[in-house]
């Protein structure tokens, strides 16, 4: 996605008044800094799912795709680990079922699905606008310990790899990345490239308030932006 | 954004080395402000004190009533002043400031502080007021110190162009203060600790000047050899940033910042949003520009002496020397906490201070070098030594207790010989009372920083590592 298509989205998001862009259009900015993430298209209808999630290959999560919810899983908007044509089905129906329930005005654009990505150790990219030092960007360890251990760590951005890489390597949980018991490095190249992606991203588009990629898994090779929110001024 | 640091000293140049002061607002009544800001820059301070001597340049009183204050003929406007005048002390009320601004641009005044409160701090009105004296300033090229500081003094001129208490005593550590009454403190503190500073700054509400200015202006001062920073917040946190990363690598900075749980940024909506507090940011942006953060007061006059004094140190690899085993664990504990390594002497090293007759048969032949109670001077010279001239050793830590064999100054003596010699980083911890007092005298006259605590030791210790690896990574050590 090219710079002026990055703007155009944002600003058909502006024009709505809505500050929270969807999660395909998230990755969509992502793939253009070159951020992997895992492959997904959006299904309007269930054999639309169905024939999509074939086609990415099984297992599939399904995600509501709404500028009414924001909290996707709390509004039973997530089901993940979807093994085959039948529970994509399944899946659809629900989550059309749950995200009604959950708000009946929700106007629902579709649902997403998305490649399962492996496994892996999760970490959480994020980034602020401080009111003293403008977009900042933030490096911690990711997934549902974010907000108990609060290992994270701060610097102003943009930075460069080398800059990123010292970043990652301040956090406290570190040797959970260089792996313990036998566990394999992850891979801090890729991941201190993010890094400084990010930081160059949320430079180069002040319209961007707040961005959070949490999870992004790490594998001894590569990584994936599980999940991405960016939240516009 | 290009930051040229000379320009900006010479800039600066007229709050610390004034060809000519003016006080405005000054008094002939002892009990004013007006009076003490005089008498600082006529005395050194209100209080009387060996160290204090008067501000040689001109000074003069401008106070339309008066016709004499302390013995200087007072001027009805600083536009009567027939001579030349630099810097303007401002302590009128603050409806009269813009006014006497006005004036100081007609004398073509280059600085300017006020220290009248009332302004930006003191909602609409003083706002409209401290806009109103910062447009004119702008125009007529002034820099303004303040509104609602302290001001600024300089030891090697004598200068105390502030309302602070007295002049410091000299020394190598400029300390820059967005709290002034932090400033009026640590003054006071610094005579009975012996601590010197090359310049203080107390800048108040920052109307124009900010941080980022003063620590560019002690980047080219030649007394300055390390930058003590307390700050609370920033006007410009990029611009601080740009200076930070072009002077730590030509002079070390140590920074406390206040106000750990201020909410700051937080801002709803994002898991960032909820962990992004202010103080984790400034930690963050310090990091990124070589500032070594302070976690307290004590910590950062610690730490900014070590690096006035003393070399960066080139790795992390430290000896503790010590004749008292208790001290010596209790060093390596907080070495360890901090990641700096105690590599145990090398078979070269035993076998050296074995042979040499002078150590105790039970030292500990490890590290820390306990070399024993009963040590002299000459057990600490030969352990000393070997340690500092080894290179499996970036630095050393010396602690002395005071026992009954104990010659502190001596000890001190040879641990300032041995540096100057290897000129590795050294830091003392020759812990006690009026009986040590000597020798840490003897230590600090000659250079070498001493703490009455290990833990302070092994902190100050850790900013000589820490500063080494920035210089180290920017190509400069």
């Amino acid at each position: 996605m090219k710079r002026e298509h990055i703007l155009t989205q944002i600003e058909n998001f502006k024009k709505r008044e809505e500050k929270f862009l969807t999660e395909p259009i998230c990755e969509e900015i992502l793939s253009s800094y070159n951020i992997p993430t895992p492959p997904a298209y959006l299904a309007k209808t269930r054999e639309e799912a169905v024939k999509l999630a074939e086609k990415i290959d099984f297992p599939v999560v399904l995600k509501v795709v709404s500028n009414q919810i924001i909290h996707k899983s709390d509004a039973g908007g997530v089901i993940i680990g979807v093994k085959n044509e039948e529970e994509a089905a399944k899946a659809f129906d629900k989550i059309l079922e749950n995200a009604s329930a959950y708000n009946p005005k929700a106007e629902i654009e579709g649902i997403y699905v998305q490649k399962m990505a492996p496994p892996g150790r999760e970490v959480i990219i994020g980034s602020v606008k401080d009111a003293q030092f403008g977009p900042v960007v933030m490096f911690g360890l990711g997934g549902i310990f974010v907000e108990i251990l609060k290992d994270v760590v701060f610097r102003v951005a943009p930075i460069n790899k080398d800059e990123a890489y010292e970043m990652i390597y301040e956090i406290k949980g570190l040797p959970i990345l260089k792996g313990v018991r036998g566990e394999k490095s992850i891979d801090f190249d890729s991941l201190s490239e993010t890094l400084a992606s990010i930081s160059q991203l949320v430079v180069d588009f002040p319209q961007i308030a707040q961005l959070d990629i949490n999870p992004i898994r790490v594998y001894p090779k590569k990584l994936y932006a599980v999940d991405a929110r960016i939240i516009l001024e | 954004m290009q930051i040229d640091l000379q320009k900006k000293h010479l800039e600066l140049k007229c709050f610390f080395e004034p060809d000519g002061v003016a006080v405005i607002g000054a008094s002939p009544h002892p009990e004013k402000l007006g009076y003490q800001v005089v008498r600082n820059l006529v005395e050194g301070g209100s209080f009387s004190l060996p160290h204090l001597k008067g501000f040689a340049g001109n000074i003069f009183p401008i106070n339309p009533q008066a016709k004499e204050i302390l013995g200087l003929k007072c001027y009805p406007s600083v536009k009567e002043v027939p001579k030349n005048v630099d810097l303007v002390i401002i302590c009128i009320p603050s409806k009269f400031v813009p006014q006497a601004i006005r004036e100081c641009a007609e004398k073509k005044v280059k600085g300017i502080t006020v220290i009248t409160a009332g302004f930006g701090e003191a909602g609409e009105e003083g706002k409209k007021l401290q806009n109103e004296f910062l447009s004119i300033a702008k125009k007529s090229g002034i820099r303004i110190v303040g509104p609602n500081c302290l001001g600024t003094f300089y030891t090697p001129a004598y200068l105390n162009a502030s309302f602070g208490p007295f002049l410091p005593l000299p020394g190598k550590t400029t300390f820059i203060s967005q709290s002034g009454a932090l400033v009026d403190s640590v003054v006071d503190w610094s005579v009975k600790e012996k601590y010197g500073f090359s310049a203080v700054v107390s800048y108040g509400n920052k109307s124009d000047l900010d941080a980022p200015d003063f620590i560019a202006w002690a980047a080219n001062d030649k007394h300055t050899k390390a930058i003590a920073l307390y700050i609370e917040g920033l006007n410009d946190g990029r611009y601080f940033l740009e200076v930070a990363k072009i002077v730590t690598p030509i002079k070390p900075i140590v920074a406390l910042k206040a106000g750990k749980t201020a909410a700051g940024t937080k801002a709803a909506g994002s898991h960032t949003g909820s962990l992004a507090g202010s103080y984790q940011i400034y930690k963050g942006a310090f990091k990124q520009s070589g500032v070594i953060m302070a976690e307290t007061l004590t910590q950062m006059f610690d730490m900014a002496k070590a690096l006035a004094f003393q070399p960066p140190a080139k790795g992390n690899r430290i000896a503790i020397v010590t004749n008292g085993g208790g001290n010596g664990v209790m060093t390596a504990d907080y070495c360890e906490e901090m990641g700096i390594e105690l590599p145990p002497p090398s078979k070269e090293i035993i076998e050296r201070l074995d042979k040499s007759g002078k150590m105790h048969p039970a030292w500990s032949r490890g590290n820390p070098l306990d070399i024993v109670g009963d040590a002299g001077p000459d057990r600490y010279k030969i352990a000393l030594e070997a340690v500092i001239s080894s290179d499996i050793y970036d630095g050393v830590i010396v602690i002395q207790t005071l026992q009954t064999t104990t010659h502190t100054v001596e000890d001190a003596q040879l641990v300032v010989e041995l540096q100057n010699k290897y000129k590795k980083p050294v830091v003392g911890a020759f812990m006690g009372g009026p009986f040590t007092e000597p020798g840490v005298k003897y230590l600090e006259e000659h250079g070498i920083p001493n703490y009455n605590d290990v833990d302070r030791a092994a902190k100050a210790m850790w900013s000589l590592i820490e500063y080494g690896s920035h210089l180290k990574k920017k190509g400069k050590l």
